[in-house]
């Protein structure tokens, strides 16, 4: 005979699929993986700050100087290569000491 | 304290030839109490905030000042003006006394030190500091360097009408060439403090090896340790733990020193125990003598930056 069900009710049947143990299980699951992912993702964004800021602050005016010396002294080979011909650029920075400024 | 950096200590005596196998070995005089955290200390950088323009002229051989000028948000901007005398009494090449060092500011607070030796081994100091026409700090210190060991009085303070006052007396031994043991002992008088005396004894300790030197001092106010390492001509290391039992908090640091000559470059870093780190950077400018400073301190759990930048002019 058939049974007369509302949508609602046949819907909040499906819930009684599974046992009521599996069911709080999976909930807990579900909630706890979604509170770990934000809680990584905000361990992520915070720890990349840290990083990052130490590292501008710690190492990069460092970096960039040290860059910088090589490229004059790259610049200043060529230039000597230039002026006195490819043989000077083999004794390097072993020049007698320049005039100041370049 | 005065701008242009004071004279450091005699170096010591170098007494050694090479060590005799069979006789005692050569004891060196271990330098005075206030220096044996000094390497590791150097290491570190001390963050500044805001602009600081200095201009430095020397006068004469003997007679150098200088202006300076701060401009902050955080501590009071102002000018001030700073004046060294050197004298002509000269123990080495480097090192001429008396020294007169002050800087003053337009309403009247002045620093002032007066370092004088009196012969290779005794050498006497003292600094004032004056702030709304009241002295806020006075103290007088005399060293005494022997052949193997350094003692010397500090006396601080001394208030002779309200019968107030510091005097700390430190001795320092050189045991073998490279450990050198001392105590220090801190003594405190006064109707502020309770019991109308106290005392406290440390003892300090500092092994010195090729390449690197650690260095300790232990007393009833805390432990400081320092660890201070040359890994190549270019780059230093330094680690420092200090532990105050009185606030019952401890600290670690560790920092770095980088010099490049080539590119006219010292680079200082830190990193803390508290998550703050910290560099400096300065530079010369050549070919005109100045000298440009950029200092950048992040304090991560405050979220607090501070940054400095200064020109140094001479």
């Amino acid at each position: 005979m058939p049974i007369d069900e509302t949508l609602a009710e046949r819907l909040i049947g499906l819930t009684e699929m599974l046992p009521a143990p599996v069911r709080t299980a999976s909930g807990k699951v579900i909630q706890g993986s979604v509170a770990g992912v934000k809680g990584a993702y905000g361990l992520l964004c915070s720890s990349s700050w840290v990083f990052f800021s130490s590292a501008a602050i710690l190492f990069a005016p460092l970096i960039f100087e040290i860059e910088r010396t090589q490229m004059e002294e790259m610049h200043k080979q060529q230039q000597r290569q230039i002026l006195l011909g490819p043989n000077a650029a083999v004794s390097g920075s072993m020049m007698p000491p320049q005039a100041a400024g370049m | 304290m005065g701008n242009v950096m004071a004279s450091s200590t005699p170096p010591a005596p170098a007494a050694a030839p090479t060590e005799d196998k069979a006789a005692k070995p050569v004891l060196e005089n271990p330098g005075s109490m206030d220096e044996l955290h000094k390497a590791c200390k150097d290491v570190f950088p001390v963050n500044f905030e805001g602009a600081k323009i200095m201009v430095n002229k020397g006068l004469s051989n003997h007679f150098q000042i200088s202006h300076t000028l701060n401009m902050s948000s955080v501590t009071p901007s102002g000018y001030r003006f700073g004046a060294t005398y050197v004298g002509t009494k000269q123990f080495s090449p480097t090192e001429a006394f008396p020294v007169l060092l002050g800087d003053i500011d337009p309403s009247g607070n002045l620093n002032a030190n007066i370092i004088h030796q009196f012969s290779e081994q005794v050498r006497c100091k003292f600094v004032a500091q004056v702030q709304n026409s009241k002295f806020m700090a006075s103290q007088f210190s005399a060293d005494y360097r022997g052949r193997d060991f350094t003692s010397s009085l500090t006396m601080a303070n001394i208030d002779l009408i309200n019968d107030t006052g510091v005097i700390v007396g430190h001795y320092l031994q050189s045991v073998t060439p490279r450990v050198a043991l001392g105590a220090e002992l801190a003594y405190q008088y006064g109707a502020q403090v309770p019991g109308g005396q106290i005392a406290i004894l440390s003892v300090a300790g500092k092994y010195k090896a090729p390449s690197y030197t650690v260095s300790g001092t232990v007393g009833a106010a805390g432990a400081h340790l320092c660890y201070w390492q040359k890994s190549s001509d270019q780059i230093q290391f330094g680690c420092e733990l200090e532990t105050n039992l009185r606030m019952q908090e401890a600290v670690g640091s560790v920092g770095y020193q980088v010099d490049l000559p080539k590119a006219n470059l010292v680079f200082r870093g830190t990193v803390d125990s508290n998550w703050t780190v910290g560099a400096v950077l300065e530079k010369k400018l050549q070919p005109l003598p100045f000298t440009f400073a950029l200092s950048g301190m992040l304090n991560h759990p405050k979220s607090q930056f501070r940054l400095g930048c200064g020109l140094i002019i001479g």
